[in-house]
């Protein structure tokens, strides 16, 4: 029974020292799964409620380019080249449109092959095995969406020295580890286009709750943190309830939704859902429950109050079923095709030689001319938000 | 504590004087009446706390979110109670689900898109108890190898394609029974997911105790040198036992696709330690030959109700792993505490 | 299944120990030189100096934590937390040293903190294991969780950068040409091998495994060799996590996820028998240079990570299934 009693003790010793180190960590003003790192909330939108996403570039004084270099890469410019494109994980709608896109590219161009390669689960670890497998390999040119941005730094660094050119898109690494990150969209254009859409259905006074991956995962966590900014600058009356955590796993992320619409009842207007994993499984949950703001008449359709709302960031087909009920009105997502599309664009055209520090813009194919932000980033364009009207017209 | 895989109480002797119910209570052994405590005290305090916790909606999700993990606890916990394991149900459950989805859009009739990934799974499940049984290897060894074999080969297959446009009629664990009152009491509708669950517990469990086979699970995993002496079949037994779980599983997968209007082809991250957590919480020992599938169940929901809990009681999500370990230790201990005084009063 | 104290029914015939032994890790290493050889055919960036070693560079972190689970599964335990003891120890350490946290310890310090911390969470193991008699499988699935969540928890799912260029050598340098994290665990794979062979403790190990209960009667304390074994298995995840962390340059609380299921696989494929009593630290070590050279390998070769892990999920089963079935032979003979 002493020994019993003695493992207790050192159990509990645990457990309160890991409780009381989490204690000052826990006094924080953030939202859930939201980061620490600064934010930049964009302006208000306009009094006639006009969603003009990015109006304003904030092109003041153009950042130096902060990206690195790849050291005596071989001149192969218009010659052929091998890519290796390494998403977050293989596995999830969202990366297959990717590759789609460095598919078409690839096939647009004629002298770049580009093959996809990545973990099956958003690890870190294998994501750097990876990579470091293609360089030893020796493939001319690395694409990636890092699962950690710092973590991922030093493989991407190696790839440069060895003389191999490192593009990101959709998640960034430190600046000097690539030589540029194609941008999807800006986090504060996602977390303005997110809330804008919200209140367009719930008022500047409801009250939502967010759906996310993990709190780690950070994309996610930007946006949240930017969401929180934007939300506070221009609509302080809306209440944030609280951000769960569902993996990147729709049935976990249906029961968290279920959970919170069960937990809040009438007192939630909106679900935000982080993921395209998430957004697909909250906007079920709402279906199932019934809480869908149906515009026919139905018998059973609830009240405006009990309605609730989802926005969130998603792949068309996933969405179309609801869109089309008009259970959701707004998904909020670039074109993640055009991603991948202008991602093998801007690699070639840094094989080529023809994209480098100090320049403002990049052809990029059918997408036209893209242009530099933030230093070394390639801003693919404003988010694009998918509506009943148009959702349609988009097949991945 | 010298724990020579002593099962106490036996849960396979047979009382032949009691009449149905005290042999019904009797299947039912004290870890899962603890469980059914937590539970309920569990609903009761959060409840009470906030009373739309146990509101019939939340009430039904919990009881309905861990359906799929419930039934396939079941065959988990014949794996276990026959001292094997099987660490590569999540994975299965994940491709049988891809195939049901598949059938279903490319125009199979709906029954047959339930039924072939069942089928499939008893064919996988015979698969690992052909080479636990025959060929020897360890099950934890087979199905660790066949879990990576199942997660790359599906995203081989499907690189990652998610299921849409699923057929009208494919949504078996969307349906639910008729709300009706009888009596001023009102029932609500119930999903199908637990009626399956209900019935198919109910089931194993019967079978498990009083068919000769099912207790010749509990023999074989009990003592396997005594079990052979007295002529049981130990591979016969492993087999079937494989198969079975296969075919739970199977029906865990159809449950797992039809939830939802989209199936995600791949596995669900950490299904397995999910699907094994219920079975040994509520109170299958990893030592084998002891056990119930009804044990299972119980912590299969109660693990819903935490989890549902937690967001109701606002503890910062990111602790919730840490008080699912905690859990899992206290049941356990709990039970090997009650296990000890058991034995003690026996004078063993 | 492991069962910690059970007496093991399949015991192979009555060829002396070291014989078995001797043969497996025959059988083991001629199929590492079957699959070299094949993988070096099919790519000649493959068998590289420069990429074998970078190979050691990825394979310490499972190496390391596979060498005290070779220890464990010999006794006819298993410890499935180590990845999450890894988790909790790179975010502690960072925690502890995070200059803008309450801490802010001296870097050096918080390396003692998170390897003393990674000793304490084996030691709950290992004292609820031999105290209480929960079966490690049980055990240590609760403290998976637990684990984790003391990461997740303690982080708050914010990870800590920006260490000092130092610190980086452990996981990026080289020393002699030779990635510096390779000595450590050609250091430890020595010592565990001396431990494990040569040694009184070590001899114990396998009598445990094979018959606790006799174990015990002939006067080996089992319990504290038990408890001492899964303290070191949750110090070498600390030192697993302190390498990790050195290699990737932050914390996360998602580090070393799936790690146990890794260093298991390569124990199992050394040939350590899942139901205690047998295996070896060369078989171990085969084992883990096995599955990361097939990675590396079929990767060079073209085959994508999804095929890849199929592969290796064959070669596992392939492996054990050969490794049986000779063994069978040799004891009919």
């Amino acid at each position: 029974m002493r020994k019993t009693l003695l493992v207790g003790l050192l159990l509990t010793t645990v457990l309160v020292l890991g409780f009381a180190l989490a204690m000052p960590a826990a006094a924080q003003d953030r939202w859930d799964g939201a980061d620490d790192l600064p934010v930049s909330p964009l302006e208000c939108p306009a009094m006639d409620g006009e969603m003009a996403a990015t109006d304003e570039p904030a092109a003041m004084e153009a950042p130096e380019y902060d990206g690195g270099q790849a050291v005596n890469a071989p001149d192969l410019a218009g010659q052929d080249i091998v890519l290796v494109d390494v998403p977050k994980l293989v596995g999830i709608g969202y990366f297959a449109a990717t590759t789609l896109g460095e598919q078409q590219a690839a096939e647009e161009l004629g002298n770049v092959t580009v093959t996809t390669d990545a973990p099956t689960e958003a690890n870190i670890d294998d994501q750097i095995a990876v990579i470091d497998n293609y360089i030893t390999q020796g493939v001319n040119g690395i694409l990636f969406a890092a699962n950690d941005p710092v973590a991922i730094a030093p493989v991407l660094r190696r790839a440069l020295e060895a003389g191999i050119h490192v593009v990101g898109y959709d998640a960034n690494s430190e600046p000097d580890a690539r030589e540029w990150f194609v941008n999807q969209a800006e986090f504060n254009g996602i977390a303005k286009a997110m809330v804008d859409s919200m209140v367009a259905e719930i008022g500047d006074a409801g009250s939502f709750a967010i759906v996310t991956s993990t709190f780690t995962t950070p994309n996610q966590a930007r946006w949240i943190a930017e969401m929180q900014a934007y939300q506070e600058k221009c609509y302080p009356g809306m209440t944030w309830l609280e951000t769960v955590e569902a993996q990147e796993d729709n049935q976990l992320s249906f029961n968290q939704a279920t959970t919170l619409l069960n937990k809040y009842g009438p007192d939630v207007d909106g679900l935000f859902a982080m993921t395209s994993v998430a957004t697909p499984a909250a906007a079920e949950a709402v279906t199932q429950a019934g809480l869908c703001s149906v515009d026919s008449a139905s018998a059973a359709a609830p009240s405006a109050e009990e309605a609730v709302a989802v926005v969130g960031l998603a792949t068309p087909n996933a969405m179309k079923p609801y869109v089309n009920d008009s259970c959701v009105k707004s998904v909020v997502l670039w074109n993640p095709i055009d991603l991948g599309y202008a991602a093998v664009y801007v690699m070639r055209a840094v094989v080529d030689g023809e994209f480098g520090p100090g320049d403002t813009t990049v052809e990029a194919g059918r997408l036209g001319t893209l242009t530099v932000v933030n230093g070394s980033e390639v801003l693919l364009g404003p988010p694009f938000i998918y509506t009943a009207e148009n959702i349609n017209d988009f097949d991945f | 504590m010298t724990a020579t895989a002593k099962p106490v109480p036996t849960p396979a002797r047979r009382d032949d004087t009691g009449n149905f119910v005290s042999r019904l209570i009797s299947i039912v052994s004290s870890q899962e009446i603890i469980l059914l405590f937590v539970l309920i005290a569990l609903l009761a305090s959060v409840g009470s706390a906030n009373p739309r916790y146990v509101a019939e909606r939340n009430f039904i999700n919990i009881f309905n979110g861990n359906a799929y993990i419930a039934v396939a606890a079941i065959g988990m916990t014949m794996v276990i109670i026959s001292r094997n394991i099987d660490i590569s149900v999540g994975s299965l459950i994940g491709v049988l689900g891809t195939i049901s989805g598949t059938l279903a859009i490319n125009g199979s009739p709906i029954w047959v898109s339930w039924l072939v990934p069942i089928l499939v799974g008893a064919l996988v499940g015979a698969a690992i108890g052909f080479m636990v049984a025959y060929l020897r290897i360890p099950s934890i060894v087979v199905t660790l190898g066949l879990l990576s074999i199942l997660k790359g080969g599906l995203i081989t297959v499907t690189s990652g394609e998610w299921i849409t446009d699923l057929p009208e009629g494919f949504f078996l664990a969307q349906m639910k029974t008729p709300a009706f009152s009888i009596l001023g009491l009102s029932i609500p509708a119930i999903p199908s997911p637990i009626i399956i669950m209900f019935v198919l517990t109910l089931i194993a469990v019967l079978w498990m105790r009083y068919s000769q086979t099912g207790r010749a699970i509990y023999a074989v995993g009990g003592n396997a040198e005594a079990a052979r002496l007295s002529g049981i079949s130990e591979k016969r037994i492993l087999m079937t036992v494989f198969i079975l779980n296969g075919v739970f599983v199977g029906i865990a997968a159809v449950l797992w696709a039809t939830q939802l209007s989209i199936i995600q082809s791949t596995v669900p991250p950490g299904l397995e330690l999910q699907i094994i957590t219920a079975a040994v919480v509520g109170g299958v020992s990893i030592l084998g030959g002891v056990g119930t599938a009804f044990g299972a169940m119980i912590a299969a929901i109660l693990l819903s109700a935490i989890n549902s809990a937690l967001v109701f009681i606002d503890i910062s999500p990111y602790w919730f792993r840490a008080v699912v370990g905690i859990l899992i230790l206290v049941t356990v201990l709990a039970d090997m505490l009650r296990r000890r005084r058991t034995a003690a009063a026996s004078g063993d | 299944m492991a069962a910690s104290s059970h007496p093991i029914e399949e015991r192979q015939g009555s060829s002396p120990l070291t014989n078995i032994l001797l043969r497996q890790e025959v059988i083991l290493f001629l199929i590492l030189i079957l699959a070299v050889t094949l993988l070096a055919l099919s790519s000649d960036k493959f068998l590289t100096v420069s990429n074998i070693l970078n190979q050691g560079r990825l394979l310490t972190e499972i190496g390391l934590v596979a060498l005290p689970m070779t220890f464990i599964i010999i006794t006819g335990g298993i410890d499935l937390s180590v990845g999450s003891i890894l988790g909790v120890c790179a975010i502690v350490l960072g925690y502890m040293w995070n200059p803008s946290g309450p801490f802010q310890l001296p870097l050096e310090a918080a390396i003692i903190v998170s390897l003393a911390l990674g000793t304490l969470c084996g030691l709950v193991n290992g004292l609820i294991i031999v105290y209480i008699g929960v079966p490690p499988l049980i055990t240590t699935l609760a403290t998976l969780a637990l684990y984790r969540g003391l990461a997740e928890g303690i982080s708050q799912a914010r990870s800590v950068r920006g260490y000092p260029e130092w610190f980086f050598q452990l996981g990026q340098g080289e020393v002699l040409g030779v990635p510096t994290q390779l000595w450590v665990l050609v250091f430890f794979v020595i010592v565990t091998a001396i431990i494990l062979s040569r040694t009184v403790f070590g001899r114990s190990l396998y009598a445990i495994g094979n018959n606790e209960l006799g174990a015990r009667f002939s006067g080996i304390p089992t319990g504290l060799y038990k408890i001492i074994i899964y303290a070191f298995s949750g110090f070498m995840s600390g030192m697993a996590a302190w390498i990790f962390v050195s290699r990737v340059t932050t914390t996360r609380s998602d580090m070393g996820s799936g790690l146990e299921l890794d260093a298991i696989a390569a124990v199992v494929l050394g040939g350590t028998s899942i139901f205690g009593g047998t295996g070896s630290i060369v078989g171990t070590v085969i084992g883990f240079v096995l599955i990361q050279l097939l990675k590396n390998g079929l990767s060079l070769a073209g085959v994508t990570t999804d095929g890849t892990i199929v592969v290796i999920g064959t070669v596992l089963i392939l492996a054990i299934l050969i490794n049986n079935f000779i063994q069978r032979r040799t004891n009919a003979a």
